[in-house]
């Protein structure tokens, strides 16, 4: 019976060649580490977010004198309410958590360059909309740090060359931020989280072409890959296992943790909170949006530093397999990168000092600094490396995989690696 | 990966830590329901005539186990459903403090520092030199020192003042997040249940992954 | 990749396997509970359940409509005339005896929801009318005239007072 319904839908799609190519039979790396987890947990998260986000709008009320006393009953009156919301807020955290270490893996395996640009690039417009998501989705509460949140960010388009104030004027439908923004607001971060789900197949298509990259860099013969499933299925979900522990505990016993308390006051246009601090995700680059004293510079420094990774296929000059892993300097900038990243966010989330001005200062030169330098550290680290010769275990192994590839295609299929 | 969300975690919590006011007097909550129950008196005595809470109601007084014949004593003749609206109407409020006071429903959740705040502030009144009424926390406050904390000298009527603010506070941390315990209760089981299910799916994992070798 | 495993360790393997499985399915499905909750009535609607209705202000022959639920209840203040009238028949295509449908004979009260489609009937001379499909009910809210196919609902109700009622519970 089930190889017969199969046998009827094979023959008007290709629902069979689809799950043995992409599922069963497709060819991994079989020396990942954990750190190629997280583009599946990001999809898991992506999910979830949707599914709660679709129950949550069943009880919200975009409307400016609504939508603040339909939070609270949903936190309150409706059945499991409180659990849907914190599993929401929580997760636009553990969305952009999981993204960042899928990114920094990414950075780190130098796993950018040839031929991954598409993915890379894809992921890219991937994390703009996602960003764009979440500060949608924060203006939606109504709290105070909604409000003056979204005023901040609208404002940001007072950048635009000629038409700045009209710019903002359009993208809010009012004034200031108000009623008309905050329904366009709802409906936008209804419907980005489609677009997002359309560009991950595009990125999982882009994947399924050029095939994970491995930690060691080197473009594997079959020998060193398995099977999707049931390998990479089972740690996938082992890994889950691990997210959602990490998870629960932030939803079920530190939700509020996550929140920013002025946001349990309605807005109110007549008063700023003393203190306005993004959500966590957005620090380093608010930091240097900060740190430039004038309006376009700020602007065009942090949106410069969002869409600076764009660049890195071809600011990395180095051809050495592996990326930071085998590269003693590049690993170094890479953790500074990190630090500077953490040093940014806090800066970020205090109050502006003359010092923490300063700290942001030097960390954004620093941060972009790094993207210039890229090119010349990166060229000059590999005639030093070929100089003083890779370690040993990588010449072996590029020239174990250099010979498989010689052997002829049908020696080479999945199954012979049994 | 645990190392680098401990880490996080560590950011966030410093983060919060290093915002919250050092001066504040931090306070363990007592959740229970007797504590909730006088809080509850306390503060429809001294707060309610001013202060509303408009998104609790006397059905929820009743539903969370208090004294029914209480709650009937503070509704009057109010239906069951009526939300803790105050007697103060705005126009008055603005005439006599110059603002509307805060609705109290999500204060608790609203101020950096949470409970521990509220209870500061509730006993961090005192008598200025000049004669006049301060507070410590909120220097600007326009609310009467209502609990009588400034002119209480004596230890004994300054800890019982302490006691009756305490349990204001779990009354209003109660209200903030009624859903708390529930969610606690959930939340052991979930998180049992997934740490008992990952175990098995790493055994799974090295099961699997042992018929490579 | 060898196969070393022996048949006994396959067999243990997927046994594991299998339990893994359902304790897996078994928290998914459970995870989908809150979100089926979610879409029952919330704790503010459930609390208009029941609705009271004061009886004092209706007139002899008046009717008062009350909203239970978000549906219209009619509560009728029947003459001794009516109550001898309707206790003296047992209606027309549904007969029941007028007895059962009330708890005191002066006051019926009736959900006023035509059992046809659903329309609200009019008070119109004795009984009502249903307008859309025009359906008649006598002054004990029993079907007279078709479509209708049933007699008018008579919902839980009970005297908390001697002139008030709780509807929604019996």
């Amino acid at each position: 019976m089930k190889s017969r319904v199969i046998k009827w839908i094979d023959q008007r799609f290709p629902f069979s060649s689809f799950v043995k190519h992409d599922l069963t039979e497709y060819p991994t790396p079989r020396n990942l580490s954990y750190w190629w987890n997280f583009g599946f947990l990001a999809g898991f998260v992506l999910v979830l977010q949707v599914a709660t986000g679709i129950f949550l709008a069943m009880h919200y009320k975009a409307d400016v004198t609504l939508s603040f006393d339909s939070i609270q009953h949903i936190m309150r009156d409706v059945n499991f309410g409180w659990l849907l919301r914190y599993m929401h807020s929580t997760g636009a955290s553990a969305f952009f958590l999981v993204i960042y270490i899928h990114m920094a893996r990414t950075l780190y395996y130098g796993s950018y360059r040839a031929p991954r640009e598409l993915m890379w690039w894809t992921g890219q417009g991937l994390l703009l909309l996602l960003m764009a998501t979440a500060f949608m989705g924060y203006l939606l509460p109504w709290g105070q740090m909604s409000f003056w949140g979204a005023t901040v960010i609208t404002n940001l388009f007072r950048a635009t060359p000629f038409f700045g104030d009209q710019v903002v004027v359009w993208l809010r439908g009012d004034f200031g931020v108000g009623d008309a923004t905050l329904t366009r607001f709802f409906a936008l971060h209804y419907l980005l989280p489609f677009l997002i789900i359309g560009g991950v197949l595009v990125h999982l298509v882009a994947l399924h072409t050029v095939k994970s990259s491995n930690p060691s860099g080197i473009d594997l013969a079959a020998k060193d890959n398995i099977p999707f499933h049931p390998y990479f299925t089972i740690k996938d979900f082992y890994g889950l296992g691990i997210f959602l522990i990490v998870y629960c505990i932030f939803v079920f016993f530190l939700p509020n943790s996550l929140m920013e308390p002025a946001n349990n006051i309605p807005a109110n246009p007549m008063q700023t909170p003393t203190h306005i601090v993004p959500e966590w995700y957005f620090l380093p680059f608010y930091a240097i949006l900060r740190s430039v004293p004038n309006l376009v510079g700020g602007v065009v420094a942090m949106g410069l530093s969002v869409m600076v990774f764009s660049f890195m296929p071809y600011l990395d000059r180095s051809r050495i397999p592996g990326g930071a892993h085998y590269r003693p300097w590049y690993r170094v900038m890479f953790y500074l990168f990190v630090v500077d990243m953490l040093v940014l966010g806090y800066v970020g989330y205090i109050p502006p000092t003359d010092q923490s001005i300063m700290i942001g200062k030097i960390a954004t030169i620093f941060y972009f600094a790094q993207f210039v330098l890229l090119p010349f550290i990166s060229r000059k680290e590999e005639q030093w490396l070929i100089r003083c010769g890779l370690p040993p275990e990588v010449e072996t192994l590029i020239a174990s995989e250099a010979k498989e590839k010689n052997k002829l295609p049908h020696q080479r299929r999945i199954g012979d690696i049994k | 990966m645990k190392k680098l969300i401990f880490i996080l975690v560590l950011c966030c919590s410093s983060f919060h830590a290093g915002a919250a006011e050092s001066k504040l007097e931090q306070i363990q909550l007592e959740t229970d329901l007797p504590a909730v129950e006088r809080g509850a008196d306390a503060l429809m005595n001294a707060c309610h005539t001013c202060h509303s809470l408009k998104y609790i109601t006397y059905r929820d007084l009743v539903k969370f186990g208090m004294d029914k014949k209480k709650v009937s004593d503070w509704r009057g003749d109010q239906p069951l459903d009526t939300a803790l609206t105050s007697q103060l109407s705005d126009e008055t409020a603005i005439q006599s403090y110059g603002i509307v006071p805060p609705d109290l429903s999500l204060i608790a959740k609203a101020r950096e520092g949470g409970p521990s705040y509220v209870y500061s502030y509730l006993i961090g009144y005192y008598i200025t030199p000049e004669g006049m009424t301060g507070n410590h926390v909120f220097p600007e406050t326009r609310m009467p020192d209502m609990m009588g904390m400034s002119g209480a000298t004596d230890p004994v009527q300054r800890a019982e003042l302490q006691a009756k603010a305490r349990d204001i506070v779990s009354f209003l941390a109660w209200a903030a997040d009624p859903h708390e315990e529930e969610r606690h209760k959930l939340g052991y089981y979930v998180i049992g249940y997934l740490l008992v299910l990952t175990a098995m799916l790493f055994v799974v994992k090295n099961q699997i992954w042992s018929r490579l070798k | 990749m060898a196969e070393s495993d022996t048949l006994g360790d396959t067999d243990r393997r997927n046994f594991l396997i299998k339990v893994t499985s359902v304790v897996g399915g078994a928290g998914a499905a459970a995870a989908c509970i809150p979100f089926v909750a979610s879409m029952n009535p919330s704790s503010d609607v459930l609390a208009k359940a029941t609705t009271e209705a004061d009886l004092s202000g209706i007139p002899e022959d008046g009717v008062h409509t009350v909203a239970w639920q978000g549906k219209p209840i009619f509560i009728f203040h029947r003459t001794q005339e009516e109550i001898k009238a309707m206790e003296a028949s047992d209606g027309g295509l549904d007969p029941e005896p007028d007895k059962k449908r009330v708890i005191h004979p002066e006051w019926l009260v009736v959900v006023g929801i035509c059992t046809h489609l659903g329309c609200v009937p009019n008070k119109e001379g004795p009984g009502w009318t249903c307008h859309c499909h025009g359906s008649q009910y006598d002054d004990s809210g029993r079907v007279t005239r078709g479509p209708a196919p049933k007699n008018l609902a008579v919902p839980p109700y009970r005297f908390i007072a001697a002139d008030k009622i709780l509807i929604g519970e019996a």
